[in-house]
């Protein structure tokens, strides 16, 4: 059964189109991830979802009901907003309780529901504070546990983690993943980092300019991604994109000529007919997949990022253009050499003038 | 001596001197009620404090209409404060955060209503009061005074500076307009609701024009009014005058002393410094 099912949804802000026939599924119990750059209509997206901003066209299910038209409170979605939201006044526990008093539930009910949801989110000992008492993580707490005492069919998170540190977040990550695990709601989580999109997400949806990208598992769109935007928004370093030229097709690719070198080649597997000698073309390396070695192509190392277990190098191609090379193990800097590099032909995607994907 | 200090005790002179200055209008009045009358006016009266003469509080208390007056006062302060604070908040609630065709119009009428001095309006208004027939009545007394735009505009400034995902928060809680205005909104201002009911007492409490244009009956007088009234009794009588006069300033006084933190708040804020 579909937890949330769009069909067609478009959104207008005036003559602005910021959602254009958006159609996806989100199967119930799963935890989706929407994540693209700013202004590429995820978060609108989600406050659709939410009841939040009226759809200009299309429909949104939650269920298998048609909520279009609901209002926010009967669509069962509860939201988890970027800046928590919290009723300042209010202590943690009557913020979590909000909800069910407005719903006059009886008032064992109320402790009940939200001691429980205080126990899933180790919030015991602070139910008795103000959210100004709290933490930052805290307060992100505090805001999902006013979630979870709804009860609701569907979560939405609107960027949840963004005004956490590092450490924080890395944390909050872990913690949504284990309620996942411990609810089985269906969770609708918007990002713009994709590093959460990755370690979150049963099925990522990346958008730009209010249309979806594409949609699948997150190793999925690291490994097969369809498109050029694709390609280079998932995965951090980002993907390596160098213009080529096809000099001539072999048995099962074909062997491109880096443009801005002096004649170096790459091989590429390619399966369909589609490329033709002379065609422009951008071959697609993920950092890892570029070894050093001989008969690739020369770049210089501008600078080394060593984190410790791995090293990013900055390297440069003679036209100037920046190719990152990751390396395992890489203790000596490379800073200011000229190395040549190279990957399997099988990890080397191509994409055509238009940034689709050739296959 | 440095520069500095001499800067600094020419500085304290000037306010010291500005002190005496607004203070001894009221010390005068104190010295001239705690003495007979006819010291009062007498060539030995000096400008310090020479006897405690309380006949003139005396007088004025049981002689005069006073503690009516004061009832009168206090009545219609308190219906002014709380109809002005709670309309005044709806309004500005509904100007802040509802969607509806005019909502800028409207509130373009409220600032344009704020521009126009109250003094302006007397004339149409007496004439309105006339023809409802509300001259020498509590509604008379009480209409005019409940239009103050200013609680209106300060109002909708501090909603607008609540974030819009608290209002989406209850929406989705499901609370509707009335959860949001006064469970969310209206505590979150607590501060500045007390600032603005105390500024509206006393604005209320001070109002002497009107009052004095539309009651004639001594028994609906209000204090500022009753005053004029002590005047009239015992003819040119200083010592009752001021002793009044101080009996009618008393509450604002005290009311001032206690929130003194909170009206200066609320001088602020509808003045336009903060907020």
């Amino acid at each position: 059964m579909n937890g949330v099912r769009l069909q067609s949804v478009d959104k207008y802000f005036g003559v602005v189109q910021v959602i254009d026939g958006v159609s996806m599924e989100v199967p119930q119990g799963e935890f989706a991830v929407f994540v693209g750059p700013s202004g590429c209509g995820k978060s609108t997206l989600l406050r659709m979802i939410a009841g939040l901003e009226d759809t200009s066209g299309g429909t949104i299910e939650i269920e298998g009901r048609d909520v279009t038209a609901t209002e926010p409170a009967k669509r069962g979605v509860a939201m988890v907003f970027q800046s928590y939201a919290l009723y300042p006044h209010l202590s943690v526990f009557e913020n979590m309780a909000f909800s069910l008093r407005l719903a006059r539930a009886p008032k064992a009910s109320v402790i009940e529901q939200v001691n429980e949801a205080a126990r899933i989110l180790k919030l015991e000992e602070h139910l008795d504070k103000k959210p100004s008492q709290l933490s930052g993580g805290q307060r992100q707490r505090v805001a999902i546990g006013r979630a979870i005492v709804r009860q609701p069919k569907v979560f939405l998170f609107d960027e949840p983690l963004s005004n956490l540190d590092a450490e924080l977040r890395v944390q909050m990550r872990l913690e949504l993943t284990r309620l996942h695990r411990q609810i089985g709601a269906t969770m609708i989580y918007v990002t713009h980092d994709q590093v959460e999109a990755m370690t979150l997400a049963d099925k990522i949806f990346v958008l730009r300019d209010g249309v979806v990208q594409q949609a699948g598992a997150p190793l999925e769109l690291y490994d097969d991604p369809v498109n050029q935007f694709v390609a280079g928004f998932i995965g951090s370093p980002a993907m390596n994109f160098l213009d080529a030229t096809i000099a001539r097709r072999t048995e099962g690719g074909i062997v491109a000529t880096i443009t801005g070198t002096e004649g170096q080649t790459l091989e590429v597997r390619v399966d369909g007919r589609d490329p033709v000698e002379g065609q422009a073309v951008s071959l697609g390396i993920r950092p890892e997949h570029l070894k050093i070695g001989e008969g690739g192509i020369s770049v210089t190392v501008e600078m080394t990022e060593n984190l410790g277990g791995v090293a990013y190098l900055h390297t440069r191609l003679p036209d100037g253009r920046e190719v990152v090379v990751e390396r395992r193990g890489e203790r000596e800097s490379r800073t200011r050499e000229t190395i040549s590099v190279t990957a399997n032909p099988e990890d080397v995607l191509v994409f055509s003038n238009e940034g689709q994907r050739i296959r | 001596m440095s520069t500095r200090k001499i800067e600094n005790g020419i500085l304290l002179m000037i306010t010291l001197v500005g002190a005496v200055i607004w203070i001894f209008p009221l010390y005068w009045a104190f010295v001239t009620s705690i003495r007979t009358e006819n010291h009062v006016v007498s060539a030995n009266a000096g400008l310090l404090p020479d006897m405690l003469h309380l006949n003139a509080y005396v007088e004025s208390i049981f002689n005069t209409r006073l503690l009516t007056w004061y009832f009168n006062s206090i009545g219609t302060s308190l219906i002014i404060t709380v109809v002005v604070i709670v309309s005044g908040m709806m309004c500005a609630y509904a100007l802040s955060q509802m969607r509806f065709p005019g909502r800028r119009l409207l509130y373009g009428v409220v600032l344009a209503s704020f521009m126009i001095p109250s003094q302006a309006l007397v004339v149409t208004q007496f004439v309105l009061m006339n023809d409802l027939r509300l001259v020498n009545t509590w509604g008379g007394i009480i209409l005019p005074q409940l239009i103050v735009p200013v609680v209106i505009i300060v109002y909708k400034q501090f909603f607008d500076a609540v974030p819009k995902e608290m209002r989406e928060a209850v929406l989705l809680d499901g609370g509707g307009e009335y959860t949001l205005l006064l469970k969310v909104y209206m505590p979150l201002n607590w501060g500045i609701t007390t600032a603005l009911a105390i500024i509206t007492f006393i604005m209320a409490w001070n109002q002497f024009f009107w009052p004095f244009l539309v009651i004639t009956s001594e028994n609906m007088m209000t204090i500022p009014v009753g005053i004029t009234q002590v005047n009239d009794a015992f003819g040119v009588f200083y010592a009752r005058l001021m002793a009044v006069a101080l009996l009618a300033a008393a509450p604002v006084a005290i009311a001032y002393l206690v929130f003194q933190k909170k009206v200066t708040e609320a001088v602020m804020i509808s003045s336009g410094v903060k907020g």
